[in-house]
């Protein structure tokens, strides 16, 4: 059995918009004789649109008419119907997530850009996907060693460290080669970014928006800075005192960098990485070139393997395209009208079956839910339940009946019950909370994912001819 | 607290209490980390070292013990308690002793007249769903599953709207004798629970082997099979609630085996 399903990506970034199609194979790996193991065996990139700047109303909001255009010519282009198109992932990344109808935006998008399209947002997210669609993490898959990947782009520098598909810490800087523009022709710099304005000021260098520069050796002070900030973030070299200032969310605190040898770089200035040194220094109209230049020469060539990128520049739209969707484990259960579920927020609980004296957790989930009652309206959500390893019978009917007597509220406001589980148990789990909810009632249990307190997750309807289900766990996150 | 201190002075009680996955007998390995990673991944038995060009004394000890488990597994008989406690309709095929069982799978394959007669007493109405559990070459394996797949089989079945009453337990139990449970049952389905040959890494994987209206002499490509069964393995009690989805399968498409996978990719 093998299913080709069309998948589309979307990348809004601070400076440019993107967008790939792939082709994902989806296939049954296990034996005649065992359980059906479902899996995305393949992913082919199939088109690959025009970069274009993204399009801006009056600088602090996007302009969706310009995108939606350029979506549906792309479509044109690649001859692809937006019916064709199975599933995909809109991300709208860096500065551009900060506009003020960033989230409108994405969410009419991914309504309109084809059937499971969904959408995110957010600095750790964006910096795994692109270390995924840069190939850092097919190459750490294949050499079984960690890497960290830099996805520099036009507003931040977005980390990931992955050790085959596994995810160890992300970090987000802003750090990016549109913070600074000069025009190329008379030098003028039209654009500081406000973080660079700090540091202007607190270096005492005399430039600000209007300063016609002598050449690009003015910009050295602040360059040398964004590269120390870099250096340091991976563990290299003496603490800038602006480290913090550049900290967009959080630098890496669940590793320590220094430990990882292995780094790749991608985004717009990895590719300008790739350029000689005496190329014009403003040719792009910002500080990307230098930018780059500088970290070709940067103490990171001299600490790391410096691997080279398969992807720079599609990094990002390539990892919301090829691997921002997932399938569920084979045997679930679930009714047809749960489907689909969008941006779920998800609750993770775990089980202590080894304690017989663990608490209850009805009384959990029960709280945690609490936090998503707001102004008298309930929203639904989405139960994460870790800990339930080869249970026994008894241990799983204990388990459901704990879920549907803590969602008790749920059940009062006739909201589907949306359970997925991290081990492979969906199935009978699902049969034992349809025994235990009310007839009829609409849920879904889906197993074989992992997730995180503070996550989100989209469900889809399944894949034709399989019995999984795509799904997509992800963050949404607007600055 | 006796083993920790057994533990500390580098005696065990039981070898086999060690997880192998975690142990690595490779001293000053180059690369610990991702030993471990690559141990992880399999239960062979990998980073054993050695003592000359032999393995090392625990690693024979150990080779041993897991051997001796194996082969506990297939001459040891299924509780009678536990039967008992499952009100199985206990039967036994042709064969009279392990010996006869491992040296004559022909006669694992058929009941004799006197234990055909008690099936035929006992079940009577023509069942939609008959389950039957054979001790096969792993006693271990359903005594480890069976009370946890039984429930999780008759919970999806009630999802599905169907069920399955008495469950019959086969002694000296080989797949064949399925079929003839099904001509004395005249059930829709039958569906075998039975103990997998042992391997070292586990002596308690069980598989199913399930067929629409099996006959004596029918072709093996009638059966559907879900094999590894254990708790490393497909949990039994997720493989339950597939198991039923099976039954229910075959009793709408009246199909087993590879027909009934031909008919599901028709649809």
């Amino acid at each position: 059995m093998e299913r080709a399903v069309l998948s589309v990506g979307i990348d809004i970034g601070t400076s440019t918009t993107q967008l790939i199609i792939s082709r994902l194979t989806i296939q049954n790996k296990a034996s005649l004789f065992s359980v059906p193991d479902i899996v995305i065996s393949k992913k082919e990139i199939i088109y690959q649109s025009d970069i274009i700047f993204t399009p801006l109303l009056r600088g602090y909001q996007i302009d969706y008419n310009g995108i939606a255009q350029f979506v549906r010519k792309q479509y044109m282009k690649a001859g692809i119907s937006k019916q064709s198109i199975g599933v995909g992932a809109v991300i709208i990344t860096g500065e551009t997530a900060r506009k003020e109808n960033a989230d409108r935006v994405i969410e009419t998008l991914s309504q309109d850009a084809g059937d499971f399209v969904v959408a995110t947002a957010g600095p750790d997210l964006e910096g795994i996907l692109a270390a995924k669609g840069s190939g850092a993490g097919n190459y750490s898959f294949d050499r079984k060693v960690p890497i960290i990947n830099l996805d520099i782009g036009g507003g931040t520098t977005n980390l990931a460290a992955l050790d085959g598909d596994q995810v160890l810490d992300t970090a987000c800087f802003d750090i990016g080669g549109r913070l600074i523009k000069v025009d190329p022709e008379t030098l003028q710099i039209s654009y500081l970014a406000p973080k660079i304005q700090q540091l202007v000021h607190q270096l005492n260098l005399d430039l600000s928006e209007g300063t016609v520069l002598k050449s690009a050796e003015g910009l050295n002070p602040i360059i040398d800075v964004l590269v120390q900030v870099l250096e340091n973030s991976i563990g290299i070299g003496e603490k800038s005192d602006f480290f913090d200032l550049f900290i967009t969310n959080h630098h890496f605190t669940q590793l320590d960098a220094g430990q990882i040898r292995s780094v790749s770089f991608s985004g717009g200035v990895a590719e300008c990485m790739r350029h000689a040194d005496d190329a014009q220094p403003f040719a792009y109209g910002d500080i990307g070139l230098l930018l780059g230049s500088r970290l070709r020469h940067s103490k990171i060539e001299q600490y790391k393997d410096v691997l080279p990128a398969q992807e720079t520049i599609r990094a990002t739209v390539i990892g919301a395209g090829a691997y921002s969707i997932t399938v569920s484990g084979s045997t679930i259960s679930y009714t047809k009208d749960a489907l689909p579920v969008r941006n779920l927020p998800i609750i993770k609980l775990t089980i202590e079956k080894q304690d017989p004296n663990a608490p209850e957790f009805t009384d959990q989930l029960k709280n945690r839910m609490d936090i998503f009652h707001t102004d008298g309206e309930r929203s639904n959500v989405a139960i994460y339940i870790t800990g339930l390893k080869s249970p026994t019978f008894h241990q799983l009917q204990h388990c459901a009946r704990q879920i549907v007597s803590g969602a008790h509220e749920l059940l009062a406001h006739h909201l589907p019950l949306i359970v997925i589980t991290e081990d492979d148990i969906a199935k009978a789990l699902g049969h034992q909370l349809a025994h235990d909810l009310p007839p009829g009632y609409p849920y879904i249990c889906i197993d074989k994912i992992k997730a995180n307190h503070g996550d989100y997750v989209d469900i889809g309807a399944p894949v034709p001819g399989t019995t999984v289900l795509p799904v997509s766990v992800k963050t949404l996150l607007f600055n | 607290m006796e083993k920790d201190s057994n533990q500390s002075r580098g005696i065990f009680s039981d070898i086999s209490e060690i997880n192998l996955r975690e142990q690595l007998l490779v001293p000053d390995p180059h690369y610990l980390e991702g030993y471990m990673k690559m141990k992880a991944f399999t239960p062979a038995r990998l980073g054993l070292w050695r003592c000359g060009p032999r393995y090392k004394t625990q690693s024979i000890l150990r080779f041993r013990a897991d051997h001796a488990a194996a082969q506990d597994s297939v001459f040891s008989y299924v509780s009678p308690d536990l039967i008992k406690e499952m009100r199985f309709i206990a039967i036994q095929t042709k064969c009279c002793s392990k010996d006869e069982y491992l040296t004559r799978p022909d006669l694992g394959r058929r009941f004799s007249k006197e234990y055909e007669e008690k099936i035929k007493r006992h079940i009577t109405n023509r069942p939609k769903i008959q389950l039957v559990i054979g001790d096969g070459l792993s006693s271990a394996a359903i005594e480890a599953n069976i009370k946890e797949i039984i429930p999780s089989i008759k919970q999806g079945l009630n999802y599905y709207g169907l069920d399955c009453a008495q469950h019959i337990f086969v002694k000296y139990c080989r797949v064949g004798v399925m079929d003839q449970v099904g001509e004395l049952t005249n059930a829709d389905v039958v569906c075998m629970l039975i103990g997998e040959r042992p391997g070292l890494a586990t002596a308690q994987s069980m598989s199913a082997y399930i067929a629409y209206k099996p006959t004596m002499g029918m072709p093996e490509m009638r059966r559907t099979v879900v094999s590894n069964i254990h708790a490393q393995g497909i949990p039994p009690v997720e493989a339950g609630a597939y198991i039923s989805e099976l039954l229910y399968k075959m009793l709408n498409y009246k199909k087993s085996g590879l027909d009934l996978k031909a008919a599901e990719n028709r649809n």
